[in-house]
């Protein structure tokens, strides 16, 4: 594994990868990462968040208008959540109809990214399956650490839940939802994975960590 | 360039002032994600230059009439502290040299981040001086770079800045406060090294055509020492 910084090459050949560029038939990376010369992947260190469609994201209602939320996302991209078409004749009399969750300013929400439209001033988000969190504590993470606080097949964030007994929902746009059990580890053992993403064996570590404190009261 | 008074002798048998060669640079330390709470930053001392420079952003811009919608635009303050030098920089807001020294920071690094992945965005760039001794405006670069490096935010290249300047017949690299006051010409340039794209030139004095592609080598020289010192920086937090 070597680091790579921002415009180091990473193949002769001009590749198409994530965080890279092509300039004169070569790849370059944009940001910093490490590379795997024998598989040849280019793992990034640090990246800001792309919202790709399906992505799980958390945010926070910051306007309502005609049924249409805006939601705050920690990001250059706004949310928008639209109410569910009207039914049609059909559908109503077979109570297909979906209801529209209501949101408050303010509210914690999570939801899925069901298209990104580029709009003519900015990008915009349109949010599907909306949740409203109650309670709780959100705190925001890099987007890039992400993937390390989920863990491969979701083992860390099973063995953060589990041995934290907190509930946690990680938006892949760098905000985190933490409610009951013990919170305040929890945070901490995020943070530890966020400064350790890079170091091998973090899983063990993490679970050193949460097994010495679990005895430590939360509140 | 600049300086009144009677001009001190700045090269005392073949040494600079300061003891420096003519090409040598002073002392670099970097040090990247200083502050807890910006996407990215930096800490620099370059000889007695102290800078400090936080990134923040994409973020939605505002106010929104200023927003591009194919591109993310870029603000920069560069602000020097009232404590920072014995010239006086205290009044509130920038001067005009500060916002001069803001908008060629701001120029530098519109050439290298990929703007349009964020159209509709802002990306805020602040360079703070500490202490100065003269080349802040290359130290706020360099320091801005590796702070933009550590944020995450794509970049094609990290740009590094120095400046070469001229004493009598001599060409000189880094040019201290006493050198910028008094030398004959100071020509502060920025350079993308992977391309050796040149970001900022600019200059004030005279030079002729020899002693612009002596000082522009002398740079580009410098360059693999400064890139050093921003990798050094970056791989730091990653050890």
């Amino acid at each position: 594994m070597r680091t790579i910084l921002p415009g180091d090459k990473i193949s002769d050949t001009p590749l198409r990868a994530e965080n890279t560029i092509v300039e004169g038939g070569k790849t370059y990376a944009t940001v910093i990462g490490m590379l795997d010369e024998t598989k040849g992947a280019f793992i990034p260190l640090e990246t800001v968040w792309y919202p790709r469609e399906g992505d799980y994201v958390i945010g926070i209602v910051e306007n309502s208008k005609n049924r249409v939320y805006t939601v705050y996302m920690e990001s250059p991209f706004r949310g928008l959540i639209l109410p569910p078409p009207r039914p049609r004749f059909r559908d109503m009399r077979h109570e297909h109809t979906e209801r529209q969750e209501v949101l408050q300013i303010g509210d914690v929400v999570s939801a899925f990214v069901r298209e990104v439209k580029r709009e003519s001033d900015q990008i915009i988000l349109i949010l599907d399956r909306p949740r409203r969190l109650m309670g709780g504590k959100l705190i925001d993470v890099r987007p890039s650490k992400v993937p390390r606080i989920l863990g491969r097949a979701n083992t860390m964030l099973t063995q953060l839940q589990d041995m934290t007994k907190s509930t946690i929902l990680v938006g892949l746009n760098g905000l985190v939802w933490l409610k009951g059990g013990n919170v305040p580890l929890a945070q901490r053992a995020i943070a530890k994975i966020q400064d350790e993403a890079h170091i091998n064996g973090l899983t063990e570590r993490i679970k050193e960590m949460l097994a010495a404190n679990s005895g430590t009261s939360g509140a | 360039m600049g300086g009144s008074g009677e001009k001190p002798q700045l090269i005392v048998d073949g040494k600079r002032l300061d003891g420096r060669a003519f090409d040598e640079l002073r002392p670099i330390r970097i040090e990247a994600d200083v502050l807890k709470n910006a996407e990215g930053s930096a800490y620099l001392e370059w000889g007695d230059n102290k800078v400090l420079a936080a990134v923040y952003g994409p973020k939605e811009a505002q106010p929104k009439h200023i927003a591009d919608p194919n591109r993310a635009i870029i603000k920069c303050r560069y602000q020097m502290a009232p404590f920072s030098s014995l010239e006086e920089h205290g009044r509130t807001g920038p001067n005009r040299r500060a916002i001069e020294i803001s908008k060629v920071t701001k120029e530098v690094f519109e050439n290298v981040i990929l703007l349009d992945q964020f159209p509709g965005s802002e990306i805020d760039i602040f360079v703070e001086v500490l202490q100065s001794d003269g080349g802040t405006r290359a130290a706020g670069i360099t320091a801005a770079a590796v702070a933009l490096a550590s944020s995450g935010i794509p970049m094609r290249d990290i740009p590094y800045a120095v400046s070469a300047g001229r004493i009598g017949e001599h060409m000189v690299l880094d040019v201290n406060k006493i050198e910028d006051n008094y030398s004959d010409a100071d020509m502060p340039v920025a350079i993308a090294p992977r391309s050796g794209d040149m970001l900022l030139l600019q200059m004030d004095g005279a030079l002729t055509k020899e002693q612009v592609s002596e000082g522009l080598a002398m740079v580009r020289k410098a360059g693999e020492t400064i890139v050093r010192a921003q990798r050094e920086a970056l791989e730091a937090k990653y050890r």
